[in-house]
């Protein structure tokens, strides 16, 4: 079960936590710079999902978070117990769970462009 | 003869019992709450634009669901939380290389870990200190009636 090693993965930890750090410092101003409640009518959200640019961001932010969250919770799960069936299954479950986030997010994504890539 | 039982494994217990190592321990698992509670968002915030997809009246609908007083305060946890994940993994991040630990020193009587010393510390306080902060200013503009 082991294609990396676990100094390897810390290390793919701590970048995705530091890079999602900044793209979502860019996503949370880009409700700032109009009035927050403004920023959430649905004209000015489906305007974002067609600014490219944009779409790169938040296609970026579900990635990142989505490896950071899953690995972080793996880890929890691997320091409450111990054994190989356990460590296989988690890891196995972590990784399922990731990609069905990151899919359903990209489904949004695309739905929501309109195809207009 | 009786075989002794060697489990020593104190599971959740020992997770989350704060008295063992102090601030250290309450910043061990206030990472991983944080983390938790951080994933549990990311996952329902996505679910919650999904209904983008779905037109104008389904996202106001949800809309209605998140944007109350109710849906402000989970928002401020989560604003808090993402602070004080952040600044404490940074911190994190630079202990697990090696950095703020302090020099080896010989264990002498009340046998004080040199790691954990007063960098650790400032490290965790400032943490809890720009969670607060952030949290404030996130009331700012939540609450503040814009």
């Amino acid at each position: 079960m082991a294609m990396l090693r676990e100094s390897q993965i810390m290390k793919i930890h701590y970048i995705t936590g530091i890079a999602a750090l900044f793209v979502v410092a860019v996503h949370i101003l880009m409700r700032l710079i109009i009035p927050f409640s403004l920023s959430l009518e649905y004209e000015n959200v489906i305007a974002n999902y067609h600014n490219i640019p944009y779409v790169l961001l938040l296609e970026s932010i579900l990635v990142l978070i989505a490896i950071h969250g899953f690995n972080g919770l793996r880890i929890i799960l691997l320091e409450l117990r111990q054994s190989k069936a356990w460590e296989d299954g988690v890891t196995i479950l972590t990784i399922v769970a990731m990609m069905a986030v990151v899919a359903y997010g990209t489904l949004t994504i695309i739905l929501a462009n309109g195809s207009r890539f | 003869m009786e075989v002794a039982d060697r489990n020593n494994r104190e599971g959740m217990k020992a997770w989350l019992n704060p008295g063992r190592y102090g601030w250290e321990r309450a910043s061990y698992w206030l990472q991983r709450l944080t983390g938790v509670g951080l994933l549990a968002y990311f996952v329902g915030h996505i679910y919650e634009t999904s209904s983008l997809t779905q037109g104008p009246d389904a996202w106001a609908a949800m809309l209605e669901l998140t944007q109350t007083p109710m849906g402000h305060l989970i928002l401020l946890l989560v604003i808090g939380m993402s602070a004080y994940h952040s600044a404490n993994g940074i911190r994190l991040i630079f202990t697990h290389g090696g950095k703020g630990l302090g020099k080896p020193g010989r264990p002498d009587y009340p046998y004080d870990a040199v790691s954990l010393n007063y960098r650790q510390k400032s490290g965790i306080w400032i943490a809890l200190i720009l969670a607060a902060t952030a949290m404030l200013y996130g009331a700012s503009v939540l609450f503040g009636g814009e």
